[in-house]
């Protein structure tokens, strides 16, 4: 068994940006969760149909990159605001089964619609991060930068800097707006949001919005590292998140962006020293795979509200 | 129609009457199946039968105990992978594999239920979906010899056929062209009846009805000291062992297992059964079943041209149909297709539950219509409806298209419900009659509904009996 | 029940039924709130208070009448009935933990759209110090009587045509009581801020109030000025520990 040290940074790169995509996804989760205990299982694959919309505005219809992220984060807002309005809200939220199976048939009919579109081969989308501006020092095709001797993807940086950007965005809604005070309200208790006059569905409907647009964000970003838009692309992906949630606890959305970023973390370590060096390359993403299961249970095991979780999870 | 035709006090000759009808309905039903499908359609009822068993699994968990647990394809194939490994690698027999599937089962039930039913909320949602997107690529795993065992990207097959040994030849339809499907028929028909008398007494005995006091009242449950972990943990771990128990029958049914057989879609193709078949309810994990068989092999022969676009059932959108019917269900009949069933026959026949003494709660007296009494003759238009039905529903069985074959089924299917029921209320109504309590104009109706009625019910015991002797 | 003896009605209820489920809590109950004046329920621990100021705000299953001024609110949500000037403090704070303390109060604005929002967050400030000596801490990380305080605050930050405030003394010491009630009468003479009260501190509540309410088991048993009942010898023994 030999250590290979020399790829750790590249690999701890590697991790830091998947992590901040699984980041991404589970604070689309966590919005949700937050404000209404329930988790959406449909997250995943919003995002995906957000990431095919990007497609169709950028691949298809040559829209600038960056405005089609816009307009499809904008879009797949509103059909969060849709879902919520019409598919959440007749059901009484403290009892989990129906949502859950909303969420769940939501999860097969939109898969299914992509399917019957765009049908299941992997299309191109163009990464936002391809290139680096001529003026920066580069090298291997203006790709790389070298930092500690290793390579530092400009798609890394760019992942950073994105999330960094969405990051600070969303603070400012939720802390300088009255609509984030009235989400923040209705998160923390609900019935005393109603008898200081928030209209609690509309607030949710405005969480599910902001929640699907970090999906669609995180959607978009993951593409290039799996070589375009699938219908399938989020499966993994929320599965991760999920286990980033967890580990930052369900209620956090600090939380949440740290522990997706720690999962990726882990899903690194684990593929320079576990994957290939003991395990052999070949099923590294196995063993990926099996550790987010194997994070939500020691999560739930010793620290059932993960890490930064702040509201107190109740023993049964 | 909204006072019920027939009422009954429970436990009276007439309730006991009813019940051996629909006893004897699910008699013919089980025996004419193996006589009258093709071998590949008794195949698919066993994979309905073995699904049936594996929602039942699930129901322990998120009907009767109110937590979610969505992940049983997993626990369905981690049996099939035992057995197929026991069978094919250490040559045992399937009866020697089922208590070693029953523990395996249970013991991972207790490692993944343990930590998620600590503490309130979704926590179990969230591990048993990791549960089941992980386990298709577990059975991969190169070390510990686990790719060997299961036979890793490629699958295991059984190499022996189960097939019946020459002293259980004479069951109905293990011979000839059926015999391998049938025999199996038999088999797995057996192991969902011991099962479901198990999970019955189970849910009837003191650790039954403390999963059912936490579903119900959680906090309740608690203060009656009622230690809710451990109650749930077992309760999450024997479901799991008879998700592997229905692993176990689908190995033996199929005779060969791949991870890609035991992917989230199963296990959502599970839930999708529990809400169908009815949440909740024993036999809701059968109907289901049957159901996300049927149905899925329904919607793949689907082709609907709409203008340019063809709404084809075969693709992807399956799937999206099989979405659809989730959501809908969940909207207007979350008591999945055994509540419905219940509305009907509660519309049909009430029956009054007994005091302690044995009386009916009720008089029986109070439910009698009297002389303005209209039930004769909506018994007679149900005992003319059924022939009726029939005959319609035989003639579009010459129709080529799948809807309407559908359609066909569901008419002919009729006159099981219409004839026994036109007969005994028409019968019902003569006596009723002759007691001084209904109109001369009452006779007439009741009587040819008694007459017809009676008849259509010979009829479809006749030809039960006669493709039942045709086909043995 | 009540005849229209009063000038102007704050708010009228008409056969007011509420259940949990199965369980019947109210059996339908006439009671008025005068405008401009003070009104409190008193009534044994399970009587149906706090259940009638939830029904009032259409928090739970009723059925029934609610009128505030002129306007019938029986059917109206929650959150409307604060925009038309209906307060509620529920019993037990319901503050909200994970806000600050400024935040609590900047959320109880909420409906509010005028630009004294800030001013009145530093005049409660001023009433109750502790809470502008703490109005970055989170709210669930006050004592229980401060969080009591900041509940009170941030109802009026709403400014509301009518109170409603559930057992407002809960776990307060005895001389934060007296001074809190003390405000509650200035507010009310000042302003004319209409209140409906559920107070176990029987003498209290009557020295405060201008009329009450006496629930027994859903129902109202007795009503009157406070100084009718007051001098009540039922209401003498049973609240007043006579
Ligand atoms: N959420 C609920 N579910 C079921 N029953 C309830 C619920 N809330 C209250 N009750 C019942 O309704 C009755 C009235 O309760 P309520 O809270 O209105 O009493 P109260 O007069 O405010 O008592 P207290 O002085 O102790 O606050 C009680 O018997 C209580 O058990
Ligand atoms: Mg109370």
């Amino acid at each position: 068994m030999t250590w290979n040290f020399d790829i750790l940074p590249d690999f701890i790169f590697n991790g830091l940006s998947l992590g901040a995509i699984y980041g991404t996804v589970a604070l689309a989760l966590v919005l949700i969760f937050k404000a209404t205990t329930l988790i959406n299982f449909a997250t995943g694959e919003l995002a995906m149909l957000g990431a095919f919309l990007v497609y169709v505005l950028h691949m298809e219809q040559g829209l600038w990159l960056w405005l089609s992220m816009l307009i499809a984060m904008a879009l797949s807002a509103g059909l969060g605001i849709l879902i919520e309005r019409s598919l959440t809200r007749p059901f009484d939220p403290s009892d989990h089964l129906p949502v859950v199976l909303i969420t769940l048939g939501l999860f097969l009919i939109l898969n299914a619609v992509a399917g019957d579109i765009w049908n299941y081969q992997v299309r191109i989308l163009s990464n936002p991060f391809g290139k680096f501006p001529s003026w920066v020092p580069s090298v291997g095709g203006d790709r790389f930068i070298e930092v500690f001797g290793s390579r530092l993807k400009y798609q890394s940086i760019g992942i950073w800097v994105t999330l960094a950007l969405a990051l600070f965005i969303l603070g400012l809604i939720l802390n300088k707006t009255k609509a984030g005070l009235a989400f923040r309200a209705v998160s923390s208790n609900v019935e005393s949001a109603r008898l200081v006059g928030v209209h609690t569905g509309r607030t949710l409907g405005f969480g599910w919005a902001i929640a699907s647009a970090f999906g669609t964000l995180g959607a978009v970003l993951v593409a290039p590292q799996l070589g375009g838009v699938n219908p399938n692309m989020m499966a993994t992906i929320l599965i991760y998140a999920l286990a980033g949630a967890a580990l930052g606890g369900l209620d956090s959305l600090g939380g949440a962006v740290l522990g997706g970023i720690l999962v990726g973390l882990i899903q690194a370590v684990l593929v320079t020293w576990g994957g290939v060096v003991v395990f052999g390359q070949l099923y590294m993403s196995i063993l990926q795979l099996a550790a987010a299961f194997v994070i939500i249970l020691i999560t739930l095991l010793f620290r059932p509200s993960g890490l930064f979780g702040t509201r107190r999870v109740e023993r049964v | 129609m909204s006072a019920p035709l027939v009422v009954v006090a429970k436990n009276s000759a007439e309730h006991k009457r009813w019940q051996y009808v629909q006893w004897a309905y699910v008699a013919g039903f089980v025996l004419l199946t193996p006589l009258v499908l093709q071998p590949f359609e008794i195949g698919k009822m066993n994979r309905a039968l073995i699904m049936g068993v594996a929602i039942l699994a699930v129901n322990l968990v998120v009907g009767f105990n109110g937590m979610l647990a969505l992940g049983h394809s997993a626990f369905m194939g981690i049996g099939a992978f035992v057995t197929a490994s026991l069978v094919q690698d250490e040559n045992w027999d399937y009866w020697m594999i089922v208590p070693v599937v029953l523990i395996v089962g249970f013991l991972i039930g207790v490692v993944v239920g343990l930590p998620a039913l600590r503490v309130k909320g979704l926590y179990l949602a969230l591990v048993t979906i990791a549960q089941a997107a992980v386990f298709p690529s577990l059975v991969n795993i190169d070390e510990l010899g686990i790719a060997a065992r299961t036979g890793g990207p490629n699958g295991k097959g059984v190499s022996e056929e189960v097939i019946a040994p020459s002293y259980w030849e004479w069951l109905p339809g293990v011979d000839g062209a059926r015999g391998g499907s049938a025999y199996r028929y038999w088999v797995i028909v057996l192991m969902v009846a011991i099962t479901i008398l198990l999970v019955t007494n189970y849910l009837r005995s003191r650790a039954g009805r403390a999963v059912l006091a936490i579903r119900d009242n959680e906090a309740g449950a608690a203060v009656y000291g009622v230690n809710l972990p451990i109650v749930k943990t077992m309760n999450f771990a024997i479901s799991a062992s008879i998700g592997s128990l229905a692993g176990l029958m689908w190995c033996m049914d199929k005779g060969f297992v791949a991870g890609q057989d035991f992917t989230f879609l199963l296990a959502v193709d599970l839930i999708i059964g529990l809400v169908l078949g009815g949440v909740g309810a024993i036999q809701g994990g059968l109907v289901g079943g049957l159901f996300v068989v049927w149905v899925n092999d329904l919607t793949k022969r689907i082709s609907i041209p709409l203008g340019l676009y063809t709404l084809n059932g075969d693709g992807p959108l399956a799937k999206a149909i099989f979405g659809l019917i989730l959501i809908l269900f969940t909207f207007f009949a979350p008591g999945g297709i055994v509540s419905l069933g219940r509305i009907i026959v509660n519309k049909l026949i009430k029956v009054v539950p007994l005091t302690p003494a044995g009386q009916p709660i009720e008089p029986l007296s109070n439910f009698d219509p009297g002389m303005e009494s209209t039930r004769a003759d909506v018994a007679m238009k149900m005992s003319i409806a059924g022939p009726v039905l029939l005959a319609v529903g035989w003639l579009l069985m010459n129709v080529n298209n799948l809807l309407v074959g559908v359609l066909a089924f569901g008419l002919r299917m009729g006159i099981l419900v219409l004839a026994p029921v036109a007969m005994l209320v028409g019968s019902n109504e003569l006596a009723a009659h002759a007691d001084g309590n209904r109109p001369d104009s009452a006779k007439g109706p009741a009587t040819m509904a008694r007459t017809l009625g009676a008849l259509g019910f010979l009829f479809v015991i006749g030809y039960a009996v006669q493709r039942f002797v045709l086909t043995y | 029940m009540v005849d229209d003896v009063f000038d102007e009605v704050g708010l009228k209820v008409e056969n007011l039924h509420a259940s949990y489920g199965a369980v019947e809590v109210l059996r339908g109950l006439d009671f008025e709130v005068p405008a401009k004046n003070v009104s409190v329920i008193l009534g044994a621990n399970g009587a149906g208070k706090t259940t009638t100021l939830r029904a009032i705000c259409n928090m739970c299953n009723t059925s029934g009448t609610v009128t505030l001024g002129d306007r019938d609110i029986s059917r109206t949500g929650t959150a409307e009935i604060v925009r038309q000037g209906m307060v509620h403090v529920p019993q037990g704070r319901g503050t909200f933990p994970e806000l600050s303390t400024m935040d609590n109060l900047m959320v109880g604005a909420y409906t509010r759209k005028d630009n004294e929002i800030k001013d009145d967050v530093d005049r409660w400030f001023e009433i109750f110090p502790v809470l502008g000596e703490r109005s970055s801490q989170m709210a669930g990380s006050l004592s229980g009587g401060e969080q009591q305080m900041l509940a009170v605050a941030r109802a009026l930050m709403a400014r509301p045509r009518l109170l409603l405030l559930d057992e407002p003394s809960l776990g307060l010491a005895p001389l934060i009581i007296e001074d809190l009630f003390d405000r509650f009468i200035t507010l009310n003479k000042e302003t004319g801020l209409t209140m409906l009260i559920v107070e176990q501190n029987a003498n209290l509540a009557l020295d405060m109030a201008d009329y009450a309410y006496v629930i027994e088991s859903g129902e109202i048993a007795l009503h009157g000025t406070s100084d009718q009942l007051k001098n009540d010898p039922a209401v003498q023994e049973a609240y007043l520990g006579a």
